[in-house]
């Protein structure tokens, strides 16, 4: 392992040592526009086992259930696998950031599809296994492996009550995800992330589906699939448009033709491509990341165990969409009006006011969180369509840490609790002995998804926030951010002033999740419950997380404050996260991101001189809110805004609250007006059943009229046709008297004939 | 019918000398009459002998015919053909005899209708 | 050593009848294993990479007066086609042991006989001696379903005979037409062997590609009429979901694996070769059929509550997906095309295994009787996941490499706007991004149907029939198992429950031998596919460099469509000659065939 990290580091510091290759300067001069040059390096093979562990770890777990390996072993190889990666991508890391701008180092491991694809000896067809590390690399895979890691260690005791095969299938599901995200990430072309893409959506349908006695995770895991297959079709469409137009699908070899906006042939490309490509890239990405249209199935998706909606469907899968956006961003900016970046935009904006609402009205802590894991990722959108990588991934960044903590909070509720949820039914849990750190941790991812001054959630919300202000024409995104802003304040303290404080109350859910699966009964004997979690309230107790969830939700919660931190280290470069996304090729300038006044330096100036014509251009009409520099006042407006938010909650929610049943808000649900959105909000404003009888109803009627034609129409016109010689048989049967004697009459008869005929032919 | 076709084929008065005044064509209507008369008994009748003998007589007619023709060409493939249609004839009489013993012992009647299995 | 692929099995199915009743099934082990062990020895001391070995080639003489020789040889289609079936040979053996108890003799026998036929056509060269094989491998097929088949097997015997044979009837008088015009039409020195009569594949593609393109079209829809009945293209597959469903599971097994891929295979060697202009002429006409199959068939797929049935339609789309690459003409499509010929013919048999066993075990398809055994049989869930997961083509398994190559070949079978031609990516043709688009879709729709499946067999909660099996007769309850004993009512039915089948709840250890070598193929295959795609290498680039022939000798003929013409202009012109000699050539007619201008 020493031997491994010396070569991984040293090659990097190798590689960055290096010039830009002088082919890719070549063809970034050649075409006229200074793009963010790209160039490749070797990079050791060990990075591969960044990938590769975890998949080692899938086949271990995988093997514990047939040799019948008892216990939490599972657990503890995922944990020691993930850690190791994370260990890896730690030096991988390292080694990165030694990289130039726009440098990375590609690392092939062999060759998964090749071919000859066209008569040419050029004309191949190659998808490598292998992966290109640059700093958006990096950062990603720091997030996925550690919080991975974390989250492994959470769920070994999160998911005790199964230990056995339910374990073993979690905990391969569990590694086979990572592996797939690894792959994703670091992918050196868009076959590989396709697999990956794929990968973690089979994964994710494996772990929503865990509790598949449930229909309801049964049938969330379907849609979750199905309906990230149906964005899978433009991100597939759009690899093929990719190839179809460059002739290369490797990003190494893609980005300076991209920089270039030079198509295969070296000639410029046609004005289509560069809309329709982000377009379709951009269908595949709404899909993963549930943006809207596409975002039904991840409130669905909640049906699985906390940990994954806490790794998966919070912190890094739905993230992908963010990071196909910043990865292909080049290909975004060719186009001159951006007009599917501005689309990118409009639909983060509205997906984040939407799911903001929806998560007001509903009762399950949960659900809220899933909906508000949409509304964050809008923000996501929001950011990368308001031309501001950098605050896109630094929001993914700190989400997936105060994500991550606040699901965990909530899984540890309800692994305490027998599954209960709703928010009605729980109350002043922190007070609970033995729930300190539950409480403490919950209060901080709340502080986080608030926005509130000096959290990390905070500087990342505001870079996107004041982005948009400062974008032209962007400024009603903006708007509709902040609003939504206050919104999420709001329901994020709504849970923690019903569930976490108040007075103390609770009653048990009827949904004893950890008897799903092979040894269910595991569970009341290992805990001395009598009758276990059953409907006697009276009896429950709750029982409180021991280390493993505490430390994690601990060490998370920690991390979560300590990734505001990282807002600071570059100041030049917009914090560290700036810093990564501005050597990789996602780096854009964002029009005016240079005349944040505490930040503005001569280097960021001089980095502007790299930027697009277009850009450029902004830069003369840029945006203000209110007469004020956004990047200036907006710390203190998305603060107060925030202030707003918690003020609204804790009156309607914390004020005077007796039971875990009523508050204040009560009384406004009285008002009809009142009454009925929060009925249309509480039932999602009715998009499911409009998706049902819109798109499934059809074409569950269409399958049932094909089969009908198919059975009635086509394979009738078959049985037809055989029918015919039956038909014609009996008929002709008649013929056949049966009698000896007209036989030989009929023949002596037909001799006749032909002899006749003959003779009269011959005549 | 035949001796329109024979005298279509062969012309004038090519017999060999030692049966001089009976031509080809003797033989020939001589041959024609048995087959009409085997054919008409075949249709006729029920017994199922008498219609296996008629079956016998349209093959002696045929042999008939292909002995005359043999003389005729002076060629013995006529000749060495009827000999083997006789043996072959003989083996199927005996075995068609056997067969109609044995129809007669299920149904206790020569009646060649009553066999009508394979009507339609 | 050819025919030594085809003698063993028959050797083997000479001798089921006549061993002691204990040894039937050694030596149909033998008997399958035998051509295994050849095929892997083949492969793995061959190179396929350019063209058929000389060493694999054999040619005797049969019928010389005829024009028939015996003529064998195999090239890298035909050995991974080869290798497919034999690898699924002793599969079926091992996997039929307790389903098949009565009539051992006349199961092995005729299976043998069955892998025999279909390996002949694999490696068969000459036309007629091609055809034989492929008819008879109806004869071996029709017993397996007749005799073995579940409660409609007559029905499906007889359709599944029928549809056919009939098809193949024509596909005869296609191939025997070609041979006449090679014959008695082609002006004696025009190709080498031109004006005597002659069965060769290598004689009669010359002849075919002669034809004027009229003739060739003839040519064409005869001989489809036969293969794409086998294939099943999208109308013609009726009898296909009937004859899987009655079939014994490895019935369903070679059916689906192989049998399916003799229409391809077909279509590959002799369709597309023979009559390039034809295929060409239309190849937009296949491709909207197979995009509609993908389709029509996927949802079709969705409204089944028979487990068996829904995996027979999703043949059908499947299949389409194989046509649609093959049709595109280029490297992408046609080697995805092949891929996904091997690679259907492993995911596929590996569900109707997994099917076959839990009907063994409850004696029912039907979804709406059995479902939720995720919690009763986990070892079987896995299996039944992991190949739905191959069969929905998730990237890293099989599926996922054939189904990408041919979307991608029918994306690139067309041009972009303002990317006229070859380009790029692009390789001109007369797919093209929208049907690609559809095909895709079609991945969807997969996934939807192969969900809805999972979620009602694997997920959910158990429940499943009462243990005495209920109106479904015992399978082959060979006490009456003849077709007319189904006349006369079921008599009193033997108990059908699991209990009398001795099988544990789970997999027993001779069933999860039979899917761990499927399941390791279908990763392996997933993730490293070269070794398949070098073996094809040689052969799609001939095919391929003959069809872009084709279709620029189309592009000439064709009227030109107005802007794709206007497009098409200044480039031509700049070839100067170019411009003129297209003039020309339109003039010369359509039989001017191979003259290779540019």
């Amino acid at each position: 392992m020493l031997a491994t990290m010396g070569l991984i580091t040293g090659t990097a510091a190798g590689g960055a040592a290096l010039a830009a290759a002088p082919g890719a300067e070549a063809l970034a001069g050649a075409g006229g526009v200074a793009g963010v040059s790209v160039s490749a390096h070797g990079a050791p093979l060990a990075v591969l086992a960044i990938a590769l562990l975890p998949l080692l770890g899938a086949a271990l777990c995988a093997l514990t259930a047939p040799l019948r390996l008892g216990g939490k072993l599972p657990a503890w190889i995922t944990v020691g696998g993930l850690a190791a990666a994370f260990g890896l991508t730690v030096l991988m890391h390292s080694g990165v950031s030694g990289l130039a701008a726009g440098e990375a180092l590609v690392a092939h491991g062999y060759e998964w599809i090749a071919f000859q694809s066209g008569a040419g000896p050029g004309d191949r067809f190659v998808a490598p296994f292998g992966f290109y590390l640059d700093s958006l690399t990096s950062l990603w895979m720091l997030f996925v492996t550690g919080l991975g890691c974390l989250i492994a260690l959470y769920a070994s005791e999160y998911m005790e009550h199964d230990v056995g095969l339910g374990y073993a299938r979690f905990f391969v599901a569990f590694n086979l995800f990572v592996f797939s995200m690894a792959c994703l990430v670091m992918a050196d072309n868009l076959l590989l992330l396709f697999l990956g893409w794929e990968g973690v959506g089979l994964c994710s349908y494996l772990l929503i589906g865990y509790f598949y006695k449930k229909p309801e995770a049964v049938a969330a895991a379907k849609k979750a699939f199905i309906v990230n297959r149906v964005g899978d079709f433009g991100l597939l469409l759009g690899i093929l448009t990719i190839f179809g137009v460059f002739g290369t699908v490797e990003y190494a070899a893609l980005f300076p033709k991209l920089a270039a906006g030079r198509d295969a042939l070296g000639e410029p490309l046609a004005a289509w491509v560069g809309w329709v490509v982000p377009l379709l890239l951009v269908c595949g990405a709404f899909g993963k990341s549930a943006q809207l249209f596409f975002y039904v199935w991840l409130p669905d998706a909640m049906e699985g165990p906390t940990p994954v909606s806490a790794l998966i469907h919070a912190a890094t899968m739905v993230t992908a969409g963010v990071y196909l956006i910043a990865r292909m961003f080049p290909a975004f900016t060719l186009d001159e009006q951006q007009w599917v970046l501005g689309l990118v935009a409009a639909s983060g904006a509205v997906t984040a006011l939407w799911s903001a609402t929806i998560a007001m009205a509903q009762h399950d802590i949960k659900r809220i969180m899933g909906y508000s894991t949409i509304s964050q990722l809008g923000y996501m959108f929001a950011g990368l369509g308001v031309l501001t990588t950098t605050g896109a991934a630094f929001h993914v960044f700190t989400h997936a840490f105060f994500k991550a903590t606040l699901f965990l909070c909530c899984g540890a509720v309800m692994h305490g609790f027998a599954g209960q949820l709703d928010l009605r039914r729980l109350s002043g849990v922190w007070w609970v002995k033995g729930w300190g750190i539950i409480g403490a941790a919950m209060l901080v991812g709340c502080l986080n998804l608030a926005g509130f001054p000096f959290t990390a959630g905070f500087f990342s919300k505001d870079t996107i926030l004041a982005q948009a202000f400062v974008t032209p024409g962007a400024a009603w995104v903006g708007w509709v951010l902040l609003l939504t802003a206050g919104l999420t304040a709001y329901y994020t303290f709504r849970v923690f002033f019903r569930v976490f404080v108040g007075p103390v109350e609770y009653h048990p859910g009827q949904d004893d999740h950890g008897h799903q699966g092979d040894d269910g009964h595991a569970h009341s004997s290992q805990h001395g419950h009598a009758g276990g979690h059953g409907h006697a309230s009276g009896q429950f107790h709750p029982h409180a997380p021991r280390w493993a969830i505490n430390s994690v939700v601990g060490a998370l919660a920690v991390l979560s404050i300590a990734a505001a931190a990282t807002y600071f280290v570059y100041p030049q470069e917009h914090g560290w996260v700036g810093k990564m996304v501005g050597h990789s090729t996602a780096a854009f300038a964002a029009p005016g991101e240079h005349h944040s006044g505490a930040h503005a330096d001569p280097h960021s100036d001089a980095h502007s001189t790299d930027l697009r014509s277009n850009g450029a251009a902004h830069a003369a009409a840029l945006g203000t809110f209110l007469g004020f520099d956004p990047h200036a006042v907006m710390y203190y407006v998305s603060a107060l805004v925030g202030a707003v938010g918690i003020g609204v909650a804790y009156l309607l929610h914390g004020a005077g609250r007796r039971t875990a049943a009523t508050a204040g808000a009560d009384g406004l649900l009285r008002n009809p007006l009142v009454a009925l959105v929060h009925r249309g909000a509480h039932r999602k404003w009715y998009v499911d059943e409009v998706y049902h009888a819109l798109i499934t109803l059809p074409l569950w009627v269409l399958g049932h009229v094909l089969h009908l034609v198919d059975r009635l129409l086509v394979d009738g016109l078959v049985n037809a046709v055989g029918a015919a010689p039956k038909l014609t048989g009996g008929r002709l049967r008649v013929q056949q008297s049966g009698v000896l004697n007209g036989y030989a009459v009929a023949m002596a008869g037909g001799i006749a004939l032909v002899v006749l005929l003959v003779v009269f032919m011959t005549n | 019918m035949a001796q329109a076709l024979a005298a279509a084929a062969l012309g004038q008065g090519a017999f060999p000398e030692p049966v001089s005044g009976v031509t080809l064509y003797h033989y020939l209507f001589v041959s024609a009459a048995l087959f009409a008369l085997g054919v008409i008994g075949f249709v006729t009748r029920r017994n199922l002998i008498i219609m296996f003998l008629c079956t016998e007589l349209m093959f002696q007619a045929a042999g008939l015919a292909l002995i005359a023709f043999s003389r005729y060409h002076l060629h013995h493939t006529g000749s060495a053909f009827v000999i083997f249609v006789l043996t072959v004839a003989a083996a199927e009489a005996a075995m068609a005899l056997a067969l109609v013993v044995l129809l007669f012992r299920r149904r206790q009647t020569l009646d060649g209708t009553q066999w009508r299995q394979l009507r339609g | 050593m050819l025919l030594w692929l085809i003698l063993i099995p028959l050797i083997g199915a000479g001798l089921v009848p006549v061993v002691a009743k204990p040894y039937v099934r050694t030596v149909a082990y033998a008997a399958t294993a035998g051509p295994l062990a050849l095929a892997l020895y083949i492969l793995g001391s061959y190179s396929f990479a350019a063209g058929a070995p000389e060493a694999l080639t054999r040619v005797a003489r049969w019928a010389p007066d005829l024009g028939l020789t015996l003529r064998l040889s195999m090239d890298g289609v035909s050995a991974a086609l080869v290798a497919l079936t034999a690898f699924l040979g002793p599969l079926c053996v091992l996997g039929s042991k307790t389903a098949v108890t009565e009539r051992v003799r006349t199961f092995y026998g005729w299976f043998l006989v069955l892998q025999a036929a279909m390996t002949g056509v694999f490696l068969a060269r000459d036309v007629v001696l091609f055809y034989v094989f492929f008819e008879f491998t109806l004869v071996p097929m029709f017993i397996l379903i007749a005799l073995f088949g579940s409660a409609n097997r007559r029905a499906a015997s007889v359709k599944f005979f029928l549809y056919t044979f009939t098809g193949s009837v024509l596909s005869l008088a296609g191939l025997l037409s070609l041979a006449w015009y090679h014959a008695a039409v082609l002006p004696p020195g025009s190709t080498p062997n031109a004006g005597t009569w002659s069965l060769a594949l290598s004689d009669l593609a010359l002849a075919g590609r002669a034809m004027p393109a009229n003739l060739q079209g003839w040519v064409f829809l005869a001989l489809m009429a036969g293969f794409a009945v086998k294939v099943p293209l999208f109308p013609l597959h009726t009898w296909l979901p009937l004859a899987h469903t009655e079939a014994p599971t490895v019935g369903s097994v070679v059916l689906a694996g192989v049998l399916l891929k003799l229409g391809t295979y077909a279509i590959y060697t002799l369709v597309i070769p023979l009559v390039p202009d034809a295929a060409v002429a239309f190849a937009p006409a296949v491709g909207v059929l197979s995009v509609l199959g993908i389709l029509a068939a996927g949802l079709m797929c969705w409204v089944q509550t028979d487990v068996k049935r829904l995996v027979a339609y999703s043949s059908v789309a499947h299949l389409g997906f194989c046509m649609l690459g093959m049709f595109a003409f280029n490297r992408s499509g046609l080697q995805g095309s092949l891929l996904y010929m091997i690679n259907h013919g492993l995911s596929t048999p590996a569900l109707f295994f997994c099917i076959g066993m839990i009907y063994e075990r409850y004696h029912t398809r039907s979804m709406d009787e059995l479902g939720g055994l995720g919690s009763r049989m986990p070892a079987w869930s896995s299996f039944m996941v992991f190949f739905t997961m191959a069969s929905v083509g998730l990237p890293g398994l099989n599926g996922f490499v054939g189904e990408f190559l041919t979307v991608k070949g029918a994306f690139e079978a067309g041009a972009l706007p303002g990317h006229d031609g070859p380009r790029g990516g692009m390789t001109g043709g007369v797919l093209g991004p929208w049907f690609a688009a559809w095909a895709v879709a079609g991945m969807i729709v997969a996934a939807v149907y192969l969900l809805y499946m999972l979620g009602r067999v694997v997920w959910g909660t158990y429940h499943a029939p009462s243990e005495h099996g209920g109106p479904h007769a015992a399978p082959h309850s060979a006490s009456h198992g003849q077709a007319h004993g189904h006349g006369h009512g079921h008599g009193p039915d033997e108990p059908a429950g699991g209990a009398h089948t001795g099988l544990p709840t789970d997999l027993s250890g001779r069933e999860v031998r039979v899917l761990v070598p499927l399941a390791a193929l279908c990763l392996l295959l997933g993730v490293y596919p070269a070794p398949l795609l070098n073996m094809f290498a040689d052969s799609v680039d001939t095919t391929a460099s003959l069809m872009q022939g084709a279709l620029r000798r189309a592009e000439q003929v064709r009227p030109e469509a107005p802007e794709a013409g206007a497009a098409a202009q200044p480039q031509s012109a700049g070839a100067g000659d170019g411009a003129a000699g297209s003039g020309a050539e339109v003039d010369a007619g359509e039989g001017e065939g191979v003259e290779g201008r540019r």
